[in-house]
């Protein structure tokens, strides 16, 4: 008889669900538009032939090139403020969409419909009707940047946004929500001599990496993203080295009288109470007000999405783990005397993942839309960078430029719907009972 | 159920604790200098670059008024080198560089010597007198714009830590200081190179290395939460009464007390919130039932897709495409785009109706927008737990026993489903507090979400903390009352283990 294989059957589950499939693919789609954004959307040319140089600009990592002309004379071309489209080529091909997006076109400046009249500059300076191959599609905002060029570029944000900030809270939701479902109150438990050498440990630990590098960490952070990731790392290593130091140093402690009776830890009660505080705050007003204070970066941006949306993911583990617990090949792991971590992360965790898939493809579609509308208030995101969200506001300032509210939002709407149907099938897949 | 309502006060008490903390965490983790804001604020012009002596009285003020004249905690872990009297040092530029002198020297006597001996200096730019006696002959413009300049440098040095540009502060000043008119000056400089030596040949770097824990029991959370008076009866309180009397202190732009402004901002926030989890109700409770009861009928798979896209819809794009389309005079200007009301206002006798007549048409909107968000969500779970309702074994009971389909739906399966109801009215409160502020912003209603947003953007933190911390016990409370009330309501369910 042929073995029940539980992947091959929720894979088989979620084909049958078309939707759910088919944003699979769409999902895809996306992916490869935002990978691919440089070379869809630029406003420099993929390939040029120019005055006998054979050219790659979009693909070139130079600031300038220095040119030797067919007629023996030299040129000297800045590549991101050349005025690409003025210049005459033997042949040239340029990205779909030959527009970057923060490159403003004057000629197009204060909101052009996408089927309105725009203009363009050929290469004898004469002001014409814009050629059908440099048209913006999706018109321009005021001050005349490619909206689809723009749309283009923020896929990239939107996407990183969501896998990133997702990434973050299911590392904390996983391991949180599998600890404390797997000891829940009663089964964690250890010295009373370790557990007090470990609590000072982690006050000495904190201290020696944090508190006396504090001002090597806060000069970091004014000069450069890889300096405070290795002073970061550097720290985090330091206090990891020294409450090891501690634990070895807590197990002899606990062998002493008087310090060898057993403490209970709570894990499961602390893993409540610090869910209920997240949820007990209104996620949007707990996003934003540490997104104020916090420095305007989309990399802060995803921590502070990631920090504070693991809650869903960490239920619906423990729960799982609440369960596993008892099955019996935990049970066999325990009698073979393999360690609780082992136990918990090889052997236990791989099965009680399923669920919080679910969460995940939920947690992806709130994070874009939670970081769709901290843009549309400008709150947390830097001013020079386009997103979705900064391109629907753009549009508050002009009701009739409905093509800047439109396309966006549609974009927003789409991804967050992926998402969301990705969601949905997931759950009818793997947990057939939810169904409804 | 009395020990269960018990076992939740005794936990419900620790998480009210770490949110008041976490609301702590993040107001004194805010960038920039409230003590500068406020005072930037009460005297805006006057001469950049020179702290008088007024000032610097009024920074004395506001940082004892805002309590940061206060360590930060009841504990404290620090260095043996760092003093515990740094957090008196109002102004935060010197403070951080005394800090970090602290951690590259760790001899705070000699530090706060040399600290003193700069401050010295400073001082005798406002007690030396100009006249032609000091001048000895020299433009009184001159030594007008030399002090300047030397106070300029003087002022710099306090707030200076990296050794070489003391070093080149120092010289500088010399330089200065070479003038003939400037002798009082340059024996105070003197003191500071002296001050400077001792503190670099007696450093004790090594005290860095040595963490002690230190106990305050009075300190800028404690002052926060209970005021500045007894923690109990506020009495003799000074300043502030403290969070636990709802004294949230005072609003940096308005200079109003917090309650006040939330008091006066939340009436149109809970109004909205009100309307549109009503209204939510009402469609959502039939829509709910009827495609709960006839599941995979059409009307349950139309309102399922039409539904899920609704969910997908950002609240921000559905809200500025209902502006764009019915508050555009290009498609349909049937209503205003902004606010709640005339702007012209009101003539002092209009009646009830006639004021809320004349509102009406800028409520439309937005109670649109605010329902629609709500709606979606309540229909989709309003469907999911009467489908769950109607699948257990008493209703199959009450079909059997033949009661008609229409009392079995609305007498025995609705009341149960209601249910959730109990959560969402018992988050109300908070849920109006913090308002929502992207529908607010868009159709610019003064209320709690729109001044929160204004907050954020003025960095007006106390309001920001005040609405963070508000919400957050609220909603706990809320949670405590709908755990409670459902016990009372739902015999089924029972806390008594």
């Amino acid at each position: 008889m042929k073995q029940f294989n539980f992947r091959a059957y929720a894979w088989s589950q979620f084909k049958k669900n078309r939707p759910a499939y088919l944003s699979l693919w769409m999902l895809g789609v996306l992916t490869v538009i935002a990978i691919m954004a440089p070379i869809l959307a630029n406003d420099q040319p993929l390939y040029a032939k120019y005055k006998g140089n054979t050219l790659f600009p979009a693909f070139s990592f130079q600031k300038n090139y220095e040119l030797t002309l067919t007629d023996g004379s030299t040129e000297s071309i800045q590549l991101d403020v050349a005025k690409w489209k003025q210049m005459e080529f033997e042949t040239v091909i340029w990205a779909p969409v030959p527009y970057a997006p923060n490159k403003t076109d004057f000629l197009n400046s204060d909101f052009k419909a996408p089927s309105g009249e725009q203009y363009f500059r050929d290469p004898s300076g004469n002001m014409v009707e814009m050629p059908s191959r440099f048209r913006h599609r999706l018109g321009t905002n005021k001050k005349g940047e490619d909206v689809l060029a723009g749309l283009i570029h923020a896929s990239r944000i939107s996407l990183t946004i969501g896998i990133l900030s997702m990434g973050v809270s299911t590392i904390i939701g996983l391991i949180l929500g599998a600890l404390a479902g797997y000891y829940g109150d009663h089964r964690l438990s250890t010295t009373r001599g370790q557990f007090w050498t470990v609590v000072f440990g982690s006050v000495l630990a904190y201290y020696y990496a944090f508190m006396i590098r504090a001002d090597v960490l806060s000069d970091a952070i004014g000069t450069s993203g890889f300096a405070i990731l290795l002073q970061l790392l550097l720290s985090i290593m330091l206090f990891t080295a020294i409450m090891g130091l501690f634990y070895l140093f807590g197990k002899g402690i606990g062998k002493l009288p008087l310090l060898n009776a057993r403490t209970n830890i709570p894990l499961d009660s602390i893993v409540q109470r610090l869910i209920e505080i997240l949820i007990s705050i209104p996620r949007m007003i707990l996003i934003i007000s540490i997104a104020a204070v916090a420095k305007p970066s989309i990399i802060n941006l995803m921590l502070i999405i990631g920090f504070t949306s693991w809650t869903g993911i960490a239920r619906f583990t423990r729960a799982e783990f609440l369960k596993i617990r008892n099955l019996e090949y935990v049970q066999a792991g325990q009698s073979l005397g393999f360690s609780e971590p082992r136990i918990i992360f090889r052997h236990a965790l791989p099965n009680g993942v399923a669920p919080a898939f679910v969460a995940i493809a939920f947690g992806i579609a709130s994070a874009i839309l939670v970081e769709s509308g901290l843009s549309f208030l400008g709150v947390g995101v830097p001013p020079d960078v386009v997103t979705w969200g900064s391109l629907v506001n753009s549009g508050r300032e002009n009701y009739s430029a409905w093509w800047l509210v439109v396309f966006p939002g549609l974009a927003i709407f789409l991804t967050v719907t992926i998402y969301n149907l990705l969601g949905e099938g997931l759950r009818d897949a793997l947990d057939p009972r939810l169904k409804t | 159920m009395l020990k269960y309502v018990l076992k939740r006060i005794l936990v419900f008490i620790p998480t009210l604790i770490a949110i008041t903390l976490l609301g702590f965490v993040i107001m004194i983790s805010a960038p920039g200098d409230p003590v500068e804001r406020m005072v930037v604020a009460a005297q805006s012009g006057g001469e950049i670059g020179t702290q008088t002596a007024n000032q610097m009285e009024q920074k004395r003020y506001w940082s004892r008024k805002l309590g940061l004249d206060l360590p930060i905690f009841y504990l404290s872990l620090n260095t043996l080198a760092q003093s515990d009297t740094l957090y008196r040092v109002y102004d935060r530029n010197e403070r951080e560089a005394l800090s970090r002198l602290t951690n590259q020297f760790g001899n705070w006597d000699a530090i706060s010597a040399f600290y003193s001996s700069v401050d010295e200096l400073n001082k005798t730019h406002s007690a030396v007198p100009i006249d032609s006696n000091m001048a000895m002959g020299a433009s009184l413009d001159l030594v007008r714009s030399t002090i300047n300049e030397s106070y300029f440098e003087s002022n710099a040095l306090k707030a200076t830590y990296d050794m070489v540009v003391v070093e080149s502060k120092i010289a500088k000043l010399q330089q200065i200081y070479a003038a003939p008119f400037m002798k009082p000056f340059s024996e105070k400089l003197a003191a500071v190179k002296a001050n400077l030596s001792t503190m670099k040949e007696t450093a004790t770097p090594w005290k860095m290395y040595v963490p002690v824990i230190n106990f305050y029991p009075k300190n800028q959370y404690h002052r926060w939460i209970f005021g500045d008076g007894n923690w109990l009866t506020s009495e003799g309180s000074q300043f502030t009464n403290g969070v636990i009397r709802g004294d949230f202190g005072t609003s940096y732009t308005t200079k109003m007390p917090i309650s006040e402004v939330i008091s006066i901002k939340i009436f149109w926030s809970f109004f909205f919130t009100l309307v549109s989890v009503i209204l939510s109700y009402i469609f959502s409770i039939p829509i709910g039932i009827q495609s709960a009861v006839h599941k995979g009928s059409r009307f349950d798979r139309f309102t399922g897709i039409i539904l899920f896209i609704l969910y997908s819809l950002p609240g921000f794009f559905a809200a500025t495409l209902l502006l764009m389309n019915f508050a555009n005079p290009d498609v349909f200007h049937w209503f205003p785009a902004s606010g709640v009301e005339p702007v012209r206002g009101f003539s002092p006798d209009a009646g009830f109706v006639e004021k809320w007549s004349a509102r009406l048409p800028y409520l439309v909107l937005p109670i649109i927008a605010y329902t629609y968000s709500s709606f979606t969500f309540l229909s989709r779970t309003m469907r999911v737990s009467m489908l769950e309702i109607v699948n257990q074994d008493y209703i199959r009971t009450a079909r059997a026993k033949g009661l008609a389909e229409r009392a079995v739906i609305y007498k025995h399966a609705l009341r149960n489903a209601l249910l959730p109801i109990i959560t969402v009215f018992a988050n109300i409160f908070p849920v109006a507090i913090g308002g929502s502020v992207i529908m607010e912003v868009i159709f610019t209603i003064p209320g709690m979400g729109s001044e929160i947003y204004n907050a954020i953007v003025n960095q007006n933190y106390p309001m920001v903390i005040a609405v963070l911390t508000i919400t957050g016990v609220l909603t706990l409370v809320g949670y405590l009352v709908s755990d409670i009330l459902y016990a009372v309501v739902d015999p089924r369910i029972s806390y008594s283990k």
